[in-house]
């Protein structure tokens, strides 16, 4: 049974006076099966951050329907949007967006705390996620006390503590080194295989070549798209460099 | 005219901070104004015609530098936050290619811009306003007035000046910032973080004993004169316990709040209390500068409004009845004659001889000790033998006043008998109750009523200190007794005296005419027409003469203390309104990623209602809680002032407190949408 399904997306940007303006998505279709895991790439500008923020529900289409769970975003009202992303959505972005006020416990419980959960029920939620994160050692730490590895993995954390239909992640592994990139996506790999859904936009083919499908957009539309099967990473990384290069390129659309 | 290039940044840069320099301006503008109108008030010609010009123009003199040395700290202050914000546009500048010395230049432009703003328009608002505030001046004051606006240009000269130097110390400060600090960190300035501070359990400590040990000592002080020496005290102990409690205390306060994890994890609470926890290290500080202004604002307007509508209180206190005159002894060894007859004859045939019909005499001779109750109980006369300065010597000096049986039992009509070494006392301001009162080396009385018929003196009320009186069987054996205690350098302060008071019905100008003519006929030193052996005339005293004096010092109190609550009012609000315009600008962001996380519109209303809440209220609260802990100090001090009305002061309290809450509470509406405009802007961005 298909989660999100992404019908004919169509997303124009005006300048203000309305002269200028530009196409960010054409014509986008597809969907996404529950307990999935799918990378959607693009170059800078294909696109890719205009998608992520239709499906967060923070911008709205110029046309077409995104359904989640057979929800139709767009006809949910302004007032109840932010709590239907509360606990609908999980977030994972490029720069945390962790609370510098907050410890990182703070942090992770603060959906469950707009939500009105009580104590001892959020700390029952963390306390078996701390420790597959691993970070149950660093949760009474402030952001800026521990690496970026680590307050990625906070933010993973606050991001799958509602158990959202969909978890979105922005460039993911965009601000960290390589050894906490190939940790934070084997963590996504993990978190996957316990049956999340997970939707990640990122241009890095090692993050993309994490996932279960890779979607390509180019100039606004889904230009072609790379099943895992039983490829390996390592063959997934060819194939996905491989695409790449053609869209580069200017290959004609398969 | 084409305007240079670094005038027209700076101006730019003005307009689109608006924000943040619209308020600036005011305020600047607002302080030039208050200082010109001072100003002007200390030389306007029209107060000539004021009764006691002099003491107002002192005080107004002195009011305008208080003004000029606030407003200076306190545009340093606001400046502050000013530069925070800029810092990053000339960080910008500086990567561009802009050198120090251009961006200097931007600034001094700027202070050229804000400078010709504020001085002009204060200037103007100040010249517009100065005849209403002459106007309202010399009402307080009970005076006629013209009507003719006047420009003192003296007072203009000095304001551009004063005004001129401030703007330059606060250029010279800006230009020292940028010129000390990298592109980058320029840059980086405002986002520049900060660790949240660790909860200091001493310094949270010691402000509370700090501000427990200023209340007690406020609550326990009986004497108005120990109130004087310690009220000093206990308001720089007030105020750097305010500071610590505000910064160490909150944040501690905080800590505990979030150990509560019932009350902590939930939405309204959880955001607005560990963002407080973050930033009480610095708005601690804000927030206890907030309190001690409010203080000093509630202090002043209750007590120089009491002090002014207590006014006829305090006149008549200090001159019990229309005239009143002194006389001192001088061969007061000899019993054996009365001078004071020949005395009283002469000032009876004058005022009768002018209309007067005498009533409510007050008519006795006596005899003033000063002494100290020792812990013993007993009292030392002698000077030389105590420690003047202790607190412990203060807090106990009293005035002993004696007064013969006979001149008691001729005033009040009673017929009181006392033997030797018996009296009868009169405690005002304090009390006693042994049965006996013993001097150190000579003197013991044996207590055996009261004379609580005594109709007072004005020079009790005018003293510091307390006074007992003591009615004696015989005056010239009290003193001789009291000798033998004395030194021989206090001794020739032991005069005795003779006090005659009365009231006339005459009219205002009859009486004052009546005391005109006693000081010239009576008085030693002027031109004397009248001598009399044995005794010297003193003071001869008019109430009506002496009220204009009163009315010029209370009413000219009454008036700088309007004025300098307005302006400590206006610093009040600026310090909230920067502080939460700042607070939204650091916030948007993070409010930002709360929105994202899935936190709704109304729930972060709610969570800032909570922040500001917290923030406004608690300097208020705190501030109220000084008040009830300073009335009794300061209800002591007006005592000073000849002001013994405790309900009046405490309705006084009351209302200014009541004022300003609500005043404040306007503030409060105003600074927290303006924040909410801020922080829910980062949704429309985004």
């Amino acid at each position: 049974m298909s989660i999100l399904e992404v019908k004919n997306l169509r997303k124009v940007y005006s300048s203000r006076l309305g002269g200028n303006r530009v196409e960010a998505l054409r014509d986008v279709s597809f969907t996404v099966e529950q307990g999935e895991y799918v990378a959607v790439m693009g170059e800078s500008g294909s696109g890719k951050t205009t998608l992520l923020n239709i499906l967060a529900a923070l911008d709205k289409p110029t046309g077409g329907t995104v359904l989640l769970d057979g929800k139709d975003l767009s006809k949910i009202r302004e007032s109840s949007v932010a709590a239907f992303r509360r606990d609908n959505l999980g977030f994972v972005f490029q720069d945390f967006n962790l609370l510098d006020t907050f410890t990182l416990e703070d942090n992770i419980y603060l959906p469950l705390v707009l939500a009105g959960k009580r104590y001892e029920e959020m700390h029952g939620r963390l306390a078996p996620l701390a420790d597959r994160l691993g970070i149950a050692d660093i949760l009474k730490k402030y952001p800026y006390e521990v690496s970026g590895g680590q307050k990625q993995r906070a933010a993973v954390a606050r991001a799958v503590i509602t158990d959202p239909k969909l978890l979105l992640a922005d460039e993911p592994t965009g601000a960290l080194d390589s050894r906490a990139s190939d940790e934070l996506l084997r963590l996504f790999a993990q978190v996957n295989a316990r049956g999340q859904t997970i939707v990640m936009v990122t241009h890095s083919v090692k993050a993309a070549s994490s996932a279960g499908r890779v979607l390509f957009i180019k100039d606004g539309e889904v230009f072609h798209q790379l099943y895992r099967g039983n490829d390996t990473d390592e063959l997934l990384y060819q194939k996905i460099s491989d695409t790449l290069t053609l869209i580069a390129t200017g290959g004609r659309r398969q | 005219m084409k305007l240079g290039f670094y005038p027209r940044l700076a101006a730019d840069g003005i307009r689109k901070n608006r924000r943040m320099y619209l308020p600036y301006i005011l305020t600047c503008t607002g302080m030039v104004m208050m200082f010109y109108i001072i100003m002007y008030l200390a030389v306007s010609p029209s107060l000539d015609a004021v009764k006691g010009a002099d003491t107002l123009r002192a005080i107004f003199a002195l009011g305008s530098w208080v003004i000029a040395v606030f407003a200076a700290i306190f545009l340093f202050y606001t400046n502050s936050f000013l530069m925070r914000r800029r810092k990053k546009e000339f960080g910008l500048y500086n990567i561009l290619g802009m050198g120090k010395g251009n961006i200097a230049r931007i600034l001094l432009w700027e202070a050229v811009w804000t400078a010709i703003l504020s001085i002009g328009f204060g200037l103007f608002a100040g010249i517009a306003l100065s005849k209403l505030a002459e106007l309202g001046l010399v009402n307080v004051m009970h005076e006629e007035v013209t009507f003719d606006l006047t420009v003192s240009p003296v007072s203009v000269l000095r304001t551009a000046e004063v005004f001129g130097v401030i703007f330059l110390l606060l250029l010279l400060n800006s230009v020292r910032q940028v010129r000390f600090a990298s592109a980058v960190s320029l840059l980086r300035s405002e986002n520049a973080g900060e660790k949240p501070p660790r909860s200091n359990l001493l310094l949270g400590f010691t402000g509370v004993l700090l501000l427990a040990a200023a209340y007690t000592l406020a609550v326990s002080i009986k004497n108005p004169l120990a109130a004087l020496l310690w009220f000093f005290v206990a308001v720089l102990m007030v105020i750097l316990g305010t500071y610590l409690v505000m910064i160490a205390g909150s944040v501690l306060f905080c800590r505990l709040l979030q150990r509560k994890k019932s009350y902590y994890y939930k939405a309204s609470h959880f955001v607005s209390v560990s963002s407080m926890v973050y930033r009480m290290k610095r708005n601690g500080a804000g927030l206890a500068s907030i309190c001690v202004l409010a203080t000093m604002v509630l202090v002043m307007i209750s007590s120089t409004t009491c002090l002014y509508f207590g006014e006829e209180a305090s006149v008549s206190q200090r001159y019990p009845r229309e005239l009143s005159l002194t006389a001192t002894f001088t061969d007061e060894r000899d019993s054996s004659v009365d001078p004071v007859k020949p005395l009283r004859e002469a000032i009876v045939s004058i005022a009768e001889s002018r209309g007067a019909a005498l009533s409510r005499v007050c008519d006795y001779r006596y005899l003033n000790v000063s002494g100290a109750f020792l812990p013993d109980g007993e009292v030392e006369t002698d000077a030389d033998r105590l420690d003047s300065f202790s607190a412990s010597t203060l807090g106990n000096v009293t005035t002993f006043c004696f007064i013969p049986l006979a001149d008691y039992n001729a005033m009040t009509g009673e017929n009181h008998t006392l033997k030797d070494g018996q009296a009868l006392i009169y405690a005002y301001r304090t009390s006693f109750d042994g049965d006996t009162l013993t001097f150190k080396r000579g003197l013991s009385l044996r207590l055996v009523g009261t004379a609580d018929k005594f109709p007072g003196s004005g020079s009790a009320a005018m003293d510091v200190v307390p006074t007992v009186f003591l009615v004696v069987p015989d005056l010239y054996a009290a003193m001789e007794k009291l000798v033998e205690g004395m030194s021989e350098e206090t001794e020739q302060y032991l005069v005795m005296r003779w006090l005659f008071q009365f009231d006339t019905g005459l009219n205002a100008e009859g009486q004052q005419a009546l005391c005109k003519e006693l000081r010239a006929k009576l008085r030693e030193g002027g031109e004397q027409l009248i001598h009399f052996e044995g005794v010297t005339v003193g003071a001869i005293e008019c109430r009506e003469l002496e009220r204009d004096e009163i009315f010029g010092l209370f009413g000219s109190l009454f008036y700088l203390g309007v004025i300098l609550s307005i302006v400590f009012i206006l610093a009040a609000v600026l310090i909230i309104y920067y502080k939460q315009i700042s607070e939204g600008y650091e916030d948007e962001a993070r409010f930002h990623i709360m929105m994202k996380v899935g936190m709704t519109k109304p729930e972060i209303r709610k969570s800032i209602n909570s922040q500001l809440l917290t923030v406004f209220f608690l300097p208020l609260l705190l501030a109220a809680l000084h008040i009830c802990f300073a009335f009794p100090i300061i209800e002591k001090l007006l005592r000073l002032f000849g002001l013994n009305n405790v309900s009046l002061f405490a309705l006084t309290t009351a209302l200014s407190a009541a004022v300003f809450a609500v005043f404040y509470a306007a503030v409060y509406r105003l600074t927290s949408n303006a924040y909410y405009s801020i922080v829910s802007g980062a949704r429309e961005d985004s």
